[in-house]
């Protein structure tokens, strides 16, 4: 993300940009390299350092800060990708560090840290997905369920909880699926309560006659 | 009238069942009228057996013109099967919403006590998910052999002129000896196809001299190949897939995944690209098939069990745009897996998950069925046991995560869920069949519950165990065992003996599925199964201990079905022993193949992926014994719980039954017989009136044997009037309480 630069960085990128362009290596690795230390969150400074870096690694590092510090900058994707195949190539070997939504962190077998783009949209894992407002209600609905194949009695008791529980959340600030939910909820409960009024009369027949 | 209408229904499944099985893969030709005659002949069949028998003129009029009616609905919406498959599929459905109705009423108004009236209800439910099960097994059958027309089924693709889009091949690799590899890797380096690169992805294998050959020999092979080592990398293979997809080419524009141990054939990406050039496709799936030689019936049996969900499942669901990406031996459109966010690394079927995600967002998939390559079976029982654990856990994972998006209500809570009926239906019957076995298991409880008390002379009291309930579903195994049996037969060209060995090899994996369901829901990370260890050497020894759980259980049905017959012999413990062998067969079957895989040799062992949380099988199956140990225990407290006293006014409700001479005819030929009753429940009252609250005179027990004097004139709820052995005296005995033989028709009513 560019942030506020001073002047002296600014000049220091147009500095190094135009000597990048003149094919001035090392006038331009020196300007990067100061602009990468007084700027350290400035991906235009690490992606012009990685332009005259004087070795792949380097180069790979640099690219890398540029994406974690800006994941849309498109030119350093690709040449980030470029470089993390060059390393590939002399060892094909990476350990896992962590990810995030848009880049894996890797430790490549000549111990650098790399970051590379994920390439696809975030997917919530399953295993961490927050659970929604509605689930205790759900919760009522699988025990009058289990309460309907029981007998019926529990169902005609907690299929109007569940109904009642639903019905509270019917004024909250709800998303338009779960409000759709709260509706499906009331419905089914409805239903089982229906369904349980005829089994659990046979069943307290049995039990009082 | 609810039981004749039943069997009669029953008459027209078995015979339309019967038909199709001996012709309904030869009739090719499809006609409105053809049908509508075949419905006729069929109703008009069974309606002449019912009235030489034990129907009754009105009723089987009324019901034949409902079921014509009912047949004509599924004529015109099965246009594209033959006149038997349409025919066989309605009297199916009506059979079984029949039989529904009449468990229901059986269990609602049988005189139980609440206990056992709870059970019965229990045991309702499950009977209704077990039958819904068999009706998406037999919908399945006749969808792929009475079929006429395919709408969407190709073996062959017709190729695009100068259309050929790069392919990222990703191979994932864990632990993979290098033997098994090169042959994958070498038939990759040989496709008949310019545009494409290769992804060899191996990780996690602990031993860098695993690893490191794999390397080297993507060097070898060409700078197609890459080759990456991912070290303790998360998600197992779909977090090296989803790693893959960061290091596939930017010019890719499809993934092909194929696995470690796959021979894939030249044509492969030349033959699928085209199917691209449709942007509204998404994957293509082509069938999995293994390297397999003629060696022994486990090998052979095995091989068709895997081919039987390539060779049936897939074709139906792809007449609806519902298949399953199944991960090797298929291609997916790489913007789209970027758009559904990756391979799911929570889930152990990656594959299958991913492609559900695919069909909500509208996308169209297509099943080639022409295999392109071959792989690896697993090389023992033990191996291929532990498969289809995963296979399954994976199955109820996803049916946990995705549940919502299989309902009926799922467009109105996500509009952008674009699943269509079929592709719901399909992906929810795919998850439940698995709890096929769960049932299975709970089934074989109950019949060794039923013949434990049949040996004690006390019968089980769940429900009245009434001729109807002992015969329908005995019908309905039956034929459904032959309907399984002819698909194996028509879609796997394969002998009559091999298509039991076959049966038998999908069922003697039920144990595993079974642990594999239970496991699914109470487990949220994915595991594997681990199987017993043997402290001996012994091959033979080995293969015995992995499948101890299942020749346990089978043991334990097989003794009991005997003990049952030995010590009370008539029909019913014949049926319930008969039964017993049947169930007590399908999991001995399972040490039988174990055995069997010895004798298979192979210099080449497929990898079992054993990624995940070890789950002992010890440890499972204890938990199997708890909750049948509660199930007993709570069975124990029936037979203290008294039954009604008194004939409760309820039971009037209650079904007829039907007498097997009735529906044999065989009053006439047994005229000169006596009419006898035969007590079927632990004790029954017999009064001085033909009425649940008159006066006690005497108490009969299971198995007695009463002579039959006379009956009372209402047919819904009959009693008999029965001569008290040794005595001069005579009481009324209610019907539900006995079976009755002999020469009914002549019986006096009186009054």
């Amino acid at each position: 993300m560019s942030v506020q630069l001073s002047d002296e960085v600014s000049q220091l990128l147009e500095d190094a940009e135009k000597s990048v362009q003149q094919g001035q290596r090392e006038t331009a690795y020196q300007a990067s390299l100061k602009a990468t230390g007084l700027a350290p969150q400035e991906p235009r400074a690490w992606y012009l350092r990685s332009q005259s870096a004087a070795s792949p690694e380097e180069q790979l590092i640099c690219l890398s800060r540029v994406y974690s510090l800006d994941p849309a900058f498109s030119d350093a994707k690709q040449e980030l990708r470029a470089a993390v195949q060059g390393l590939l190539k002399q060892e094909p070997f990476l350990a896992y560090v962590h990810e995030t939504e848009v880049l894996y962190q890797v430790r490549s077998n000549l111990g650098f840290l790399v970051n590379i783009p994920k390439n696809r949209v975030f997917e919530k894992p399953y295993l961490q997905k927050e659970p929604g407002p509605l689930r205790p209600i759900f919760g009522w609905l699988y025990l009058s369920l289990f309460g309907l194949m029981l007998g019926g009695v529990g169902a005609l008791v907690l299929a109007p909880i569940t109904a009642f529980q639903a019905l509270r959340f019917q004024s909250s600030p709800l998303s338009r699926g779960d409000q759709v939910r709260v509706w499906i909820l009331l419905i089914v409960s409805f239903l089982i309560w229906l369904a349980a009024i005829p089994i659990s009369l046979l069943l307290l027949i049995r039990i009082f006659s | 009238m609810l039981t004749r209408l039943l069997y009669l229904s029953t008459i027209w499944f078995a015979l339309s069942l019967l038909v199709t099985l001996a012709v309904g893969s030869r009739l090719r030709r499809g006609d409105f009228v053809l049908s509508l005659i075949w419905l006729a002949i069929i109703i008009f069949m069974g309606d002449i057996l019912a009235l030489l028998t034990f129907g009754k003129f009105l009723e089987i009029f009324g019901l034949s013109w409902f079921t014509f009616a009912f047949g004509l609905y599924w004529i015109i919406r099965l246009r594209d099967w033959n006149a038997a498959g349409q025919v066989t599929w309605a009297m199916t459905v009506l059979t079984t919403i029949l039989f529904m109705i009449y468990a229901f009423m059986l269990t609602a108004f049988s005189p139980l006590n609440p206990l056992s009236f709870i059970f019965a209800l229990v045991f309702f439910f499950l009977e209704v998910i077990t039958l819904f099960l068999a009706l998406a097994h037999m919908h399945e059958s006749l969808d792929v052999i009475c079929r006429l027309q395919w709408h969407r089924l190709l073996d062959k693709l017709e190729p695009i002129p100068d259309y050929e889009p790069m392919v990222s091949l990703h191979v994932p690799a864990y632990n993979e000896p290098i033997e098994i590899v090169q042959r994958t890797l070498e038939s990759l380096a040989h496709l008949n196809y310019s545009n494409y690169e290769v992804l060899v992805m191996d990780n996690n294998t602990p031993l860098e001299e695993t690893w490191r050959p794999l390397e080297e020999m993507c060097r070898r092979l060409g700078p197609r190949f890459h080759c990456l080592h991912l070290d303790k990398w998360p998600g197992y293979k779909s977090g090296a897939l989803n790693f893959a997809v960061t290091q596939t080419d930017p010019r890719a524009e499809i993934i092909g995944i194929i696995d470690a141990d796959y021979e894939v054939d030249p044509d492969f990406l030349k033959e699928l690209s085209p199917a691209f050039a449709n942007p509204q496709v998404a994957f293509v799936q082509t069938p999995q098939d293994y390297s397999y030689t003629k060696k022994g019936i486990f090998s052979e049996s095995t091989y068709r069990g895997y081919k039987y969900f390539f060779e049936v499942s897939m074709p139906s669901r792809n007449e609806r745009n519902a298949i399953i990406f199944a991960g090797t031996m298929g291609l997916i459109r790489k913007s789209v897996l970027e758009e559904i966010g990756g391979w799911d690394e929570w889930c152990i079927t990656e594959d299958a998950e991913a492609s559900l995600r695919i069909l909500k967002r509208g996308y169209q998939s297509l099943y080639i069925h022409r295999s392109f390559g071959s792989g690896l079976m697993p090389f023992d029982f033990e191996g291929l046991k532990k498969q289809r654990f995963r296979w399954c856990f994976g199955g109820i994972q996803l049916l946990k995560k995705h549940w919502e998006a299989l309902m009926p209500w799922a467009h109105w809570v996500d509009p952008e869920n674009k699943l269509t009926f079929a592709q719901r239906y399909y992906y929810l019957v795919g998850g439940l069949g698995w709890f096929s076995d769960v049932f299975n298991l709970l089934f074989a409880l109950f019949l060794v519950l039923g013949a434990i008390f049949s040996v004690f002379s006390s019968p089980i009291q769940i429900r009245p165990l009434t001729n109807t309930i002992l015969i329908i579903p005995a019908v309905f195994l039956f034929l459904h065992i032959l309907r399984f049996l002819w698909v194996l037969r028509n879609r796997l060209k394969i002998s009559l003996g091999m298509a039991v060995a076959t049966m038998y090899n999908f069922f003697s994996l039920g144990w595993a599925v079974t642990l594999a369901c239970i496991q699914g829901l109470l487990q949220r990370e994915g595991v594997f199964l681990r199987t017993p260890k043997s402290k001996t050497a012994s091959r033979i020894w080995h293969a015995i201990q992995v499948t101890q759980w299942e020749t346990t259980i089978g043991l334990i049905c097989i003794t009991a079905g005997l003990l049952a017959f030995t010590t009370n012999q008539n029909w019913r413990t014949f049926s319930l022993c008969m039964l017993l062998f049947w169930q007590g067969s399908l999991y001995i079957a399972a040490p039988a193949f174990s055995l069997l895989s010895l004798g298979r040799e192979t210099a080449l062992a497929p990898h079992v992926n054993e990624q995940g949380r070890p789950i002992l099988e010890q440890r499972a199956a204890r938990w199997v014994v708890a909750v049948s140990m509660i199930l007993i225990a709570a069975f124990s407290l029936l037979k203290i719980l008294p039954s009604p006293a008194e004939l409760p006014e309820y039971a009037r409700f209650l079904p007829n039954d039907i007498s097997l001479q009735q529906l044999l005819n065989q009053s006439e030929s047994q005229s000169t017989d006596l009419p006898t009753a035969t007590i079927t429940v632990a004790s029954a009252n017999c009064r001085s009136k033909p009425r649940g609250g008159a006066e006690k005179m005497t108490v009969f027990y299971n198995g007695q044997q009463l002579e039959i004097l006379g009956k009372n004139a209402d047919l819904n709820n009959p009693w008999w009037y029965v001569k008290i052995p040794d005595s001069s005296e005579n009481c009324w005995l209610w019907g539900m309480t006995a079976t009755t033989s002999g020469n009914l028709e002549e019986i006096p009513i009186i009054e």
